[in-house]
């Protein structure tokens, strides 16, 4: 090949394309999301080991490929718990905070982290507070029992999505654990 | 220089509202259209660069800038308009006899007016004219197995007017990150540059990709075109076949995506139905070229 392009257009080009730093819009702190979804409770960490098998009875309950991990749960005294999940964006990552009551039902969700063009509206509390109440046993599934919305369809699939595996995880790890726990 | 001129001034332009605006809806494939469409009220700007290269022998540089407003009507609707420009730079780029005559090659090809003398290069540049676009979607590649959505564009212009429709199909794998998209593309042509500027053609294209999101903000993939085209209106009268296929990359930040991608013309190509002279070398000319690059950079406006 014998390209030879103009000088100008190589500098332009450089310039308009050179990554600019895209800021991470944080929206409540791990913190404040702990304080907002338990609140008047101290909660301890408790990371759990993700095994293969319940990684795969995650992704096919719904259908994340993403992997989860096991790092950020906490616990409260009272069997609550809070976790911390990403799951994939349009461009980037959604990081976001799910609270289980001690019987695994969604308290409530809060989204720490969304670097995306559009579709900031699944931060509102309307739509997320549609999962308030959400057990495993509920389909947790969009245009079922959550509503999409238009023009943020993919977050809104991938948090519902996200949500939906988190419950999972209760039903399938956490819930014996607090049995245990409890037990001893 | 025009085509300096307008490449100096898209980039002036993409690169201020680079710095200026927020936000994104993109396209990850060069040429394929998939069903990422602006959301409701959502207006963007998008410039397209394409330089077709190289055909027989000689020099062919065929440039069309492509300047785009992009705006949601809907979330399924998705209405454009274009402004487009071109810069063709052809020398001794043929080599068929049938259109050479007794001389080993001449120039000729897309844009080079019948009229011309084909001993002598051909260069020219200026607006070529505009085009709306239509996109709707009836059902979201997302929340469905397989998007589908139909496309229409008009186009009125200095060098052809056309009229273009396709099909786009898609479907998402893996998280939506891996993309697999087709597009059938059916266009009725009124070339202008040629004979009496008013010679009907015909195109029928299956454009087939993929496109993977392998790490935050950073798709690549192949895509390939399957082209075909017609001496008369409606696909009837085949005069050329041919195939381009090669690789695409796309960066997506918040503020703004950019798409790159190359596609080579596989030998093989041949030409028939009174078509012949625009062949050689087991590939088709015309439009075409042996290589096609196209940049496309957006800039969500709201």
């Amino acid at each position: 090949m014998n390209w030879k392009p103009n000088p100008l257009f190589i500098i332009g080009l450089t310039i308009a394309t050179a990554p600019i730093v895209a800021q991470a819009k944080i929206y409540v702190s791990l913190e404040q999301a702990q304080k907002i979804l338990i609140p008047n409770k101290s909660l301890v960490k408790n990371p759990i080991i993700i095994t293969e098998d319940l990684q795969d009875k995650m992704r096919s309950a719904s259908s994340i490929r993403h992997p989860f991990q096991g790092e950020r749960i906490w616990r409260a005294a009272d069997g609550s718990w809070f976790i911390v999940d990403e799951v994939v964006g349009k461009h980037e990552m959604i990081t976001y905070a799910v609270a289980l009551n001690p019987s695994g039902a969604v308290i409530g969700i809060e989204i720490l982290e969304y670097v995306e063009s559009y579709g900031y509206e699944v931060a509102e509390a309307n739509w997320r507070k549609q999962f308030v109440g959400k057990t495993a046993t509920d389909p947790i599934k969009l245009n079922q029992d959550i509503q999409n919305i238009g023009g943020a369809t993919l977050s809104c699939k991938h948090l519902t999505d996200g949500v939906k595996r988190v419950a999972v995880l209760y039903d399938i790890a956490l819930k014996n654990q607090t049995f245990s726990l409890k037990a001893k | 220089m025009t085509i300096k001129r307008l490449v100096a001034f898209s980039i002036l332009l993409a690169t201020a509202l680079h710095f200026s605006f927020a936000n994104a809806g993109e396209g990850a494939f060069g040429w394929i259209y998939t069903l990422d469409l602006q959301p409701k009220g959502k207006l963007e700007f998008e410039q397209r660069l394409q330089l077709n290269k190289q055909q027989a022998a000689g020099t062919y540089d065929a440039w069309t800038a492509r300047t785009e407003l992009e705006y949601g009507l809907t979330n399924d609707l998705q209405i454009a308009g274009y402004i487009n420009s071109y810069y063709t730079s052809a020398s001794q780029n043929y080599t068929n006899p049938e259109a050479c005559g007794d001389s080993p090659s001449c120039t000729g090809g897309y844009g080079v007016p019948s009229s011309h003398d084909p001993a002598t290069p051909y260069r020219k540049s200026g607006i070529e004219g505009g085009s709306l676009e239509a996109i709707y979607r009836l059902t979201n590649p997302v929340t469905s197995p397989v998007g589908v959505g139909l496309y229409l564009e008009p186009t009125i212009g200095r060098n052809k007017n056309e009229i273009e429709a396709r099909l786009l199909l898609q479907s998402n794998f893996i998280d939506d990150r891996l993309i697999l998209a087709g597009n059938v593309v059916v266009a009725n042509e009124r070339l202008k540059f040629i004979e009496n500027g008013n010679v009907p053609e015909s195109m029928l294209d299956f454009l087939v990709g993929a496109s993977y999101r392998f790490a935050p903000k950073w798709s690549a993939g192949v895509e390939a075109r399957f082209h075909n085209d017609y001496s008369e209106l409606n696909l009837r009268n085949q005069v050329q076949r041919a195939t381009f296929v090669g690789p695409n990359m796309h960066y997506a930040a918040k503020d703004w995506w950019v798409t790159g991608a190359w596609r080579y013309q596989l030998k093989g190509g041949t030409c028939m139905g009174g078509g012949e002279a625009e062949c050689s070398n087991a590939r088709v000319w015309d439009s075409h070229s042996v290589n096609e690059f196209i940049v496309k950079v957006g800039f969500p406006l709201n």
